[in-house]
């Protein structure tokens, strides 16, 4: 009795390409969005601890003041080619003397808001 | 391997206990540092959550316009006239040097500025999300830290104005010198 002739199996395009192969466009959207999201939370990170999220007022908390910067403080600068005698330091010193007086004339952060006795306990005191 | 294992399970263990005595002496510290409101004052924090968060609220919006308008002034001091007078000097071989320093002081102290209120602003966005209704002793403490950031950015900027006159003073001195030289 002769054994029946199994033909051979032939692999379809499909089984040849292996399980990655065949989910290829997942694997494409899982890294894709992986890498989005490492790259959102490095920028993330990098925004809060340069200090670029302290000056951004265009943040939510920020709204009431954002349109109150002062965008007309600009300082006239001074050359730095040229040549160097008395009138020359004496023009620097005039245009010095005028934005340092400017810049001092805020004593910025200056007070006790956060007193606990102010901003807490209104004037109650506190054990500190 | 069998005391290969038991060293390691020794090492993790000694290694878990250390973190734990470690955890329990910061959360003890802690709360020592919590604990100085009186039933009252917690009290007082509870019922008064919102008003003070508003309040803080606002401080918060005028500080970071504070930051943002004085960091811009202070910068431009720097960039705009004290590198500038300094290069010009330096261009024309004179002496240059204690202006140099000066303004190197002065960029140094305006990094520390900078950071000191990127630690101070961190803090009250912290004391702003925590819940005073629910968490009245951690909001306290959170606004203490606070507070003493806040005070040393105000020490900062105190330098800041002192190496401003430092650096004009550095400046008169150098004309003096130089009046004396050109006669």
């Amino acid at each position: 009795m002769e054994e029946p002739i199994i033909p051979p199996k032939v692999a379809t395009a499909d089984e040849a390409l292996g399980f990655w192969g065949r989910h290829r466009f997942s694997l494409l959207l899982i890294i894709t969005v992986s890498i989005a999201l490492v790259l959102t939370v490095i920028s993330m990170a990098i925004y809060n601890s340069s200090g670029a999220a302290q000056l951004d007022l265009s943040r939510p908390g920020y709204r009431s003041v954002s349109d109150q910067v002062d965008s007309g403080t600009t300082i006239d600068g001074f050359s730095a080619t040229g040549p160097v005698n008395v009138d020359t330091i004496k023009e620097f010193m005039k245009l010095y003397d005028e934005q340092a007086n400017k810049a001092k004339a805020v004593d910025a952060f200056s007070g006790d808001p956060l007193n606990p006795a102010v901003l807490e306990f209104g004037n109650q005191g506190t054990k500190e | 391997m069998r005391q290969t294992i038991r060293r390691f399970s020794i090492a993790a263990v000694a290694v878990l206990a250390t973190g734990g005595v470690l955890m329990l002496g910061s959360s003890l510290v802690g709360a020592q540092s919590y604990a100085v409101l009186t039933e009252d004052q917690k009290q007082h924090i509870v019922e008064n959550c919102v008003s003070i968060k508003s309040s803080l609220n606002q401080l918060h919006a005028t500080d970071a316009l504070l930051r943002v308008n004085r960091g811009q002034m202070y910068e431009s001091l720097s960039s705009k006239l004290m590198d500038r007078f300094n290069d010009r000097l330096g261009s024309n071989n004179l002496d240059n040097k204690a202006m140099l320093t000066v303004t190197s002081n002065y960029r140094q102290q305006l990094n520390e500025f900078r950071s000191h209120y990127i630690s101070y602003e961190q803090k009250v966005s912290a004391a702003l999300n925590v819940d005073c209704t629910k968490k009245p002793i951690e909001f306290h403490a959170l606004l203490q830290e606070a507070r003493t950031l806040r005070n040393t950015v105000h020490t900062d900027v105190i330098k800041l104005h002192q190496i401003i006159d430092d650096y004009r003073s550095s400046v008169g001195t150098f004309l003096l010198n130089y009046e004396r030289l050109s006669q």
